[in-house]
């Protein structure tokens, strides 16, 4: 006996009924490593931590994240890292400076040439990682130290994610296109839907009728 | 889309003596600032458990209640209603992700949530375990089930685990969408002809007994209730979130000239509380531990799916991958 089911489609799936034996369990990494993914909502404003993705590489990280967190609201751009390749301070209380509390080591030696490496600072706990800015650096430690003098002054940090640029894929200037939404999708905004009208018209039309 | 009717169960970890009492008392006071926690903060064991059983719950129904909806896409009337259904239910499977990966960052992994749903290990909302017989049954899932939710998310975005939270705040301003699209089908229906109208009241009758017990059994007050509230973890009592609803929502059936299929049901005006017959609890504990009319076909569907992607998935996997916990 296979399954019966209202939905055709899932009748001609021939499904065992009853008893079954239990899957085995997935496998590690079955679902891939995990990317973070930070957008830019507007023109000019800031790259803004929105949330991982699950895939088997960047370019795939990529497209899940423009479908995952592009898809509804306004976007102009993606960014993609590998979770692996962010390194982060420990988290502080609302209001304090984490920097002022990490310790750092004397100044390694610059046997290497610098590099550019990305900042994104939290705010406020709960909030998303906003991206500060680049420094110059030869290491994630150096990059901190360098990201201290140079925006660590401004207001309450309660935590810092460090990347190589290297190592995050920006979405490009070229492409800017792909990001506009086409008008016609507005079916999947609240305010396409007008309801009162049907409403108050069906209320005029259904008015209990009084006693003459 | 959420299933509520979270049972908060005590479990082995209940014991808070355990814990370290000053990490503790770091904790509590962190949480009664108004601060949220970050994934590398210390935490009471049984804050992390109750948290990953309460967040895979809430994203095993996102993508289990996908299935009764998107199965009407193609039977959708009309193209632009086939668009608003297939986005809607893009969006359920989107909220999953985004709470699979909020749940991950407390640490547990995403094979296993998967592998715990399919097994009937962990549970997902018991309201699609119904089915949706005809495209009105669709329509009230999208109106009445969404608007429950959203009373249960709103109140949960406001709980003190940022992850979770921050993926909530994303999910309820999708959510503002279904509930227009499913506010705006099912007024068509009730506004239409005499046919339209007697099929979206048969099914808002078959409907109403599980949007009753959506919010689950009113809760036990204990101990352990009473800290997950201190804790942030519960916002609201199930009552509190099933009362909300009813406040919500009952005026907008009744608006449109629709009966609620309970004849116990009204608002005590002294009390301020609405009044009405107790749903079948029996039969929630018998539907929410498989005997239900779909349990079967919904676990099926998610499995078959599962086991027919695995190859693509193996096919795709970089061999040199480390799995690592998302940041936030």
């Amino acid at each position: 006996m296979s399954l019966k089911s209202l939905d055709p489609r899932v009748t001609r799936l021939n499904l065992p009924e009853g008893e079954v034996p239990a899957m085995e369990p997935k496998p590690e990494l079955d679902q891939f490593e995990t990317y973070e993914a930070f957008h830019q909502k507007k023109e000019g404003t800031a790259y803004t931590y929105v949330g991982p993705v699950h895939a088997p590489n960047e370019d795939v990280a990529f497209l899940f994240a423009k479908e995952q967190y592009s898809r509804r609201f306004a976007c102009t751009g993606m960014w993609i890292a590998r979770t692996e390749n962010i390194q982060l301070t420990p988290y502080g209380n609302d209001n304090d400076n984490v920097y002022d509390t990490i310790q750092f080591d004397e100044p390694t030696q610059r046997s290497e040439q610098p590099e550019p490496y990305e900042i994104f600072h939290l705010k406020k706990r709960g909030k998303a990682h906003a991206h500060a800015g680049r420094v110059m650096a030869t290491s994630y430690q150096e990059a901190l130290q360098e990201a201290k003098q140079q925006f660590g002054e401004k207001g309450p940090i309660v935590n810092v994610w460090v990347v190589k640029s290297k190592d995050v894929l920006q979405s490009a200037e070229e492409d800017k296109d792909m990001w506009t939404t086409i008008p016609e999708k507005k079916y999947r905004e609240a305010i396409a839907y007008k309801v009162m009208d049907k409403i108050t018209k069906y209320k005029e039309e259904n008015k209990p009728t009084t006693a003459q | 889309m959420y299933g509520g009717g979270n049972v908060f169960e005590a479990t082995k970890f209940d014991d808070v003596q355990t814990e370290d009492p000053a990490k503790l008392a770091e904790f509590e006071a962190r949480i009664a600032r108004g601060e949220k926690i970050e994934p590398t903060d210390w935490m009471p064991e049984l804050y992390r458990k109750q948290l990953i059983r309460m967040i895979e719950q809430h994203a095993h129904s996102e993508i289990i209640g996908a299935l009764p909806e998107g199965t009407w896409i193609t039977r959708a009337p009309g193209f632009r209603r086939k668009m608003a259904q297939m986005a809607k239910v893009q969006d359920e499977v989107g909220h999953a992700q985004l709470l699979y990966s909020a749940a991950e960052t407390l640490g547990k992994s995403r094979e296993q949530m998967l592998t715990d749903l399919i097994s009937g290990k962990s549970k997902y909302s018991n309201v699609f375990n119904y089915p949706a017989f005809t495209w009105a049954d669709s329509n009230i899932i999208s109106w009445l089930i969404d608007a429950g939710a959203i009373v249960n998310q709103m109140a949960n975005a406001k709980g003190s685990y940022g992850p979770y939270s921050r993926a909530l705040e994303r999910i309820c301003a999708e959510e503002a969408f279904h509930l227009k699209y499913g506010h705006d089908a099912v007024v068509h229906m009730a506004t239409g002809t005499p046919k339209q109208r007697e099929m979206i009241q048969a099914a808002l009758n078959r409907w109403w007994p599980p949007i009753m017990t959506f919010f689950g059994p009113s809760d036990k007050m204990s101990t352990h209730t009473e800290t997950l509230m201190r804790w942030k973890v519960k916002m609201a009592s199930n009552d509190e979130c099933r009362q909300q609803f009813l406040d919500m929502y009952v005026p907008k059936i009744w608006e449109l000239g629709l009966t609620v299929p309970d004849p116990k049901l009204k608002k005590n005006m002294e009390t301020g509380q609405w009044e009405f017959t107790e749903p079948d609890w029996d039969e929630f504990k018998r539907v929410i531990n498989g005997d239900g009319p779909c349990n079967a076909e919904r676990l099926a569907v998610r499995r078959t799916a599962e086991e027919r992607g695995a190859w693509v998935r193996r096919a795709l996997l970089n061999p040199k991958a480390k799995y690592v916990r998302p940041l936030a």
